[in-house]
């Protein structure tokens, strides 16, 4: 057998498994010398992609800020927002006022910011003015007489048409009598009416020239009594005529100093004209009622269209929004995005039973808040509330914000509502969500693409380049700053800058994650006053560090103990064949951890199958699947490209039950077939991680520092014999950013990590034996590891063929017939 | 001034509202009895019992036929609206009151009430050209001075004419009960 001469010379120094962080590189002693950031740290794309969204001024151009959460979206995008504001227009105020000509549809009026609750006020006073003003002019002497004069036409009118007809009466013998509803006609006797009993003496001559001459005079009064409505019309109008007269110069004063004092808006002029012809017509509204007292019209109680009050409220200006006292556009945050909330609502009152509603009872939504400015929403809050997402893009197509009940919307609704008119709308909209939305959205949604034109995509992660630490520090001290927290010193900055890297999961990188890292600093300005130290030190990251994991930890620590007990079966020393460590890494509530994985193989004659019990018992997703299927295209390739693979395999990761999904096994499962198929033992004090490829060459992984601590912890808790390791892909060796412990274990050479670039290289340090590779003649030199599969396969298919006599013997013909 | 007890003319209901209010008031004011009295008018029912009784509707401007009964369904109801009404006026004010129904010629029977009573608000006209009681004085609303005058002298048998603006005699009969 061909032995390797010691493998530990292929594992990686010390120095290559962490890139640190030196506290003497950073030029300050605290974080209180450093200057605040002022720009966002590693997010150019994104700042570029705010400044150009927010300073387009065309249609459809809306910002979606995507990216994980805790980049900071939010805090970025609404610095730049606040940044732009005093350079825009403070908007227009809003206000909804009656419609005087289709009262379902309330009128929009547009104020100069501010002006609105004047407005308001100065309408409130009208209508003050206007109840005393009025009924002050209806009691002026000139009035009475007037309307008495009307009164007294048409009373004389009436009289008159029956006093002649009593005239006539009386000169034939005929009284008119007064009946409880009317008039009638009797004979006169004496001072009043014939009575019956004279009547039936009267000669039957008489009796009959009376009965007839009353019978004209009947008619007669019928006559005269059909003309009355008409002359009551005639005097009605008249008084109506002179109600207006009056009204109009109580009025006109009034509202002429309002048409003076908003004569610039001539919207508001408008309105104004219309509310004094209003007024004229429902002038009776204003007059109040005296002592109880209805006002009458010739002794019958006079109709009034509404009782007072409510009427009244047609004349109140609703506020829809007003920016008093604002400077610059509005940005609002609207955290409970439903359809009402945007666009506004219409509320109902209970009366009588009936829900009603009129022009005061409109509330305004974000969308009028954030008009003439900036609205930033969640776009998973807005696609999770009915309508909310169909309501927002309206308002942007048509722009202008239309105010409807979802059960108008839905047309659900029948009962009659209002219509307001609706308001222009110039708005910008920011929405923030996961990338995954906007693709989704970008895919399945038309009208999303015209809309929201402008990206703003957030990295989750910056370079590690020269001069990028100090830029880091400098935003951790701009950071502890705005959260009023005890400053770093410069060994925890440099700490904070470790834990960077190791959260973005690359020593060349740093992460952007601003939530996490604004945590880590209350929890490490929390440890530091817990330790009574009045700055942070790296200890106190470093207990902060500690502490999240260990709140955090409970599975992983189940799943060591289990392996460490005995239940799960994991070998950290000895060699044996068709078994290696796999390594596989679990993500469970915010924390990641790595596990070791028994890996087993079975080889067997066979069709050319590699079967992987994961994937027949439906506990492997396709990724892992497709690294199995990879694994049989390369032993076919580089063992058996003339002959049939002639192998049974069968692959498992033992003791697994929750399903395995990634092909970051593929290069382990790939040694333990070898190893079956050479029957070369592999050392079980080594774990492995790597995905394959046809060719042979092992591909990165993600999660190297998980995978290589949770190999490490198990062997530590038993004991570090100084072989132990973890084999990595060589192309994983710039993500390693692993605990200081598992760097100290390194660095006295009791653990090892080794880069591995081929099967090959993983294999020898797996067996302790040469590879081998094909010399001039093709073969691979007797005693490798791959002249040992390479014979092992052969024979499979030798026996393969000659377990197979009809082969032997010529090719059988089909369906039995002969030649 | 000492006065007992006052009469009020109850007919017709919707004009004298006003005037009954005003009753009630003096009454209330003067802690004295009220009376309301309503006639029932007899010529009505002369006109009734004609062959050729019918009435000309104000509102309707149509013929309609009576007879005795009729008539005196009629105004048998209006003695009924009337009572109510008294009742309902008098009985926010808490006045001791009665009820009353005449049959005859209103004049003659208000004129005749006058001898049993200090003061009488009646509604008809033409009262002054009847043949008045000695005891008995007829003064118009319209006149408050000599009313106050009468009641003031010695308000025993006074007759006040309501005349047609019912509200305006109502304001003059309070301002006097005011006093």
């Amino acid at each position: 057998m061909d032995r390797l001469p010691d493998i530990r010379n292929r594992a990686l120094a010390a120095s290559r498994l962490c890139r640190r962080c030196d506290p003497a590189s950073l030029p300050f002693a605290t974080t209180d010398e450093l200057e605040d950031l002022p720009q966002v740290l590693g997010q150019g794309r994104a700042v570029s992609a705010i400044e150009f969204g927010v300073g387009i001024g065309h249609e459809g151009y809306n910002l979606f800020a995507m990216g994980p959460e805790g980049i900071g979206r939010h805090t970025i995008v609404r610095r730049y927002l606040e940044r732009q504001t005093p350079r825009r227009d403070t908007p227009a105020d809003w206000c909804y006022v009656f419609n005087f000509e289709t009262p379902h549809r309330p009128r929009a009026l547009e104020l100069p910011a501010g002006q609105a609750a004047g407005f308001r006020q100065d309408m409130a006073q009208l209508v003050e003015d206007l109840r005393s003003g009025i009924p002050a002019a209806f009691e002026s002497d000139e009035y009475r007489a007037r309307q008495h004069e009307i009164e007294g036409e048409f009373n004389e009118r009436q009289e008159q048409a029956i006093s002649t007809i009593g005239e006539h009466a009386r000169e034939q013998g005929i009284a008119l009598v007064r009946t409880p509803a009317g008039f009638g006609f009797a004979p006169r006797g004496g001072d009043g009416v014939m009575k019956p009993e004279e009547f039936q003496k009267l000669p039957e001559p008489e009796q009959k020239r009376l009965g007839d001459a009353i019978g004209v005079l009947q008619e007669e009064l019928e006559r005269a009594l059909h003309e009355v409505p008409k002359w009551r019309r005639e005097a009605q109008r008249k008084l109506r005529d002179l109600n207006r007269q009056v009204t109009h110069t109580a009025v006109d004063g009034l509202i002429e100093e309002l048409r003076a004092k908003y004569a610039v808006l001539p919207a508001v002029k408008a309105y104004l004209a219309g509310v004094q012809e209003d007024v004229l017509d429902h002038a009776e509204v204003f007059r109040q009622p005296k002592d109880g007292e209805q006002p009458t019209l010739f002794g019958l109680p006079m109709p009034l269209p509404e009782t007072g009050e409510s009427f009244l409220r047609r004349y109140r200006v609703n506020v829809l929004i007003e920016h008093g006292g604002a400077d610059g556009a509005p940005i609002v945050y609207e955290d409970h995005p439903t359809h009402d909330n945007l666009v506004g609502r219409i509320e109902h009152i209970a009366q009588m039973g009936a829900l009603v509603t009129d022009f005061t009872l409109i509330k305004a939504g974000s969308l009028h808040r954030a008009n003439g400015g900036y609205l930033i929403l969640d776009a998973l809050k807005v696609l999770s509330h009915p309508l909310a997402w169909e309501a927002l893009k309206r308002a942007l197509h048509s722009r202008e914000i239309r105010t409807e009940s979802l059960g108008q919307a839905l047309s659900l609704v029948s009962t009659s509502s209002l219509e307001p008119e609706p308001i222009p709308l110039d708005v910008k909209v920011v929405l923030v969500g996961q990338r995954l939305l906007y693709f989704l959205m970008h895919a399945y949604d038309p009208e999303f693409g015209e809309l929201f034109k402008v990206a703003v995509d957030f990295e989750e992660d910056m370079p590690r380049a020269d001069g990028s630490d100090l830029l880091y520090a400098r935003m951790i001290a701009t950071l502890a700053r705005h959260n009023r927290l005890r400053p770093l010193d410069r060994g925890a900055v440099a700490r904070m800058i470790e834990h960077g890297a190791r959260d973005a999961g690359d020593a060349g990188k740093l992460s952007l994650q601003m939530r996490d890292v604004s945590d880590l600093l209350k929890e490490s300005s929390y440890c530091a006053e817990q330790a009574g130290s009045g700055v942070v030190r790296a200890e106190d990251v470093q207990r902060a560090i500690d502490a999240r994991v260990s709140r955090a930890d409970r599975v992983r620590d189940r799943l060591q103990e289990a392996i460490l007990r005995g239940t799960l079966l994991i070998d950290t020393e000895g060699a044996r064949a068709g078994q290696v460590n796999g390594l596989a890494v679990t993500q469970l509530g915010g924390f990641t951890f790595g596990i070791p994985h028994r890996i087993t193989a079975r080889v067997r004659l066979g069709s050319g199958k590699v079967v992987d019990i994961e994937r027949e018992s439906e506990l492997g997703g396709p990724i892992h699947s497709k690294g199995v299927l990879i694994l049989s295209g390369f032993l076919a390739g580089r063992y058996a490209p003339n002959r049939p693979l002639s192998l049974a395999a069968s692959l498992v990761f033992e003791q697994s039950y929750g399903g395995v999904e990634g092909d970051s096994a593929s290069s382990a499962e790939l040694y333990a077939l070898l190893s079956a198929l050479a029957d070369a033992p592999l050392n079980q004090s080594l774990a492995v991680t790597g995905s394959v490829n046809q060719h042979g060459e092992v591909q990165a992984i993600g999660g190297v520092n998980e995978k290589i601590e949770g190999f490490f912890d198990i062997c530590q808790a038993r004991g570090l014999t100084g072989g132990q390791g973890v084999l990595i892909p060589a192309s994983n060796v710039k993500h390693l950013m692993l605990r200081h412990d598992v760097v100290a274990a390194v660095a006295a050479g009791r653990f090892h990590v080794y880069p591995i670039a081929t099967v090959d290289d993983g294999i020898e340090i797996l067996t302790g034996m040469t590879a081998g590779s094909r010399d001039a003649t093709g073969q691979f030199p007797a005693g490798t590891v791959n002249h040992r599969v390479e014979r092992r396969l052969t024979g499979f298919a030798d026996r393969a063929r000659a377990a197979r006599p009809g082969e032997q013997a010529g090719r059988r013909r089909p369906f039995g017939r002969r030649a | 001034m000492k006065i007992r007890r006052v009469i009020v003319d109850l007919d017709p209901v919707p004009q004298s509202r006003a005037v009954i209010e005003a009753a009630v008031a003096l009454a209330g004011h003067w802690e004295v009895e009220l009376v309301g009295l309503f006639v029932e008018n007899i010529d009505l029912l002369h006109f009734a019992g004609l062959p050729f009784a019918a009435e000309v509707g104000t509102a309707l401007a149509s013929r309609r036929a009576l007879n005795v009964a009729s008539m005196e369904r009629l105004l048998r109801a209006r003695a009924r609206a009337a009572e109510q009404t008294l009742a309902s006026i008098a009985g926010r004010a808490a006045v001791r009151w009665t009820f009353r129904v005449a049959r005859g010629s209103a004049a003659v029977e208000l004129l005749a009430a006058a001898a049993d009573a200090d003061l009488v608000i009646a509604n008809v006209e033409l009262v002054e050209a009847r043949e008045v009681p000695v005891r008995v004085r007829v003064i118009r609303a319209e006149d408050a001075d000599a009313l106050r005058a009468a009641l003031e002298a010695e308000p025993e048998g006074i007759v006040v004419l309501a005349g047609k603006d019912a509200a305006r005699v109502g304001r003059t009969l309070r301002r006097l009960a005011a006093r």
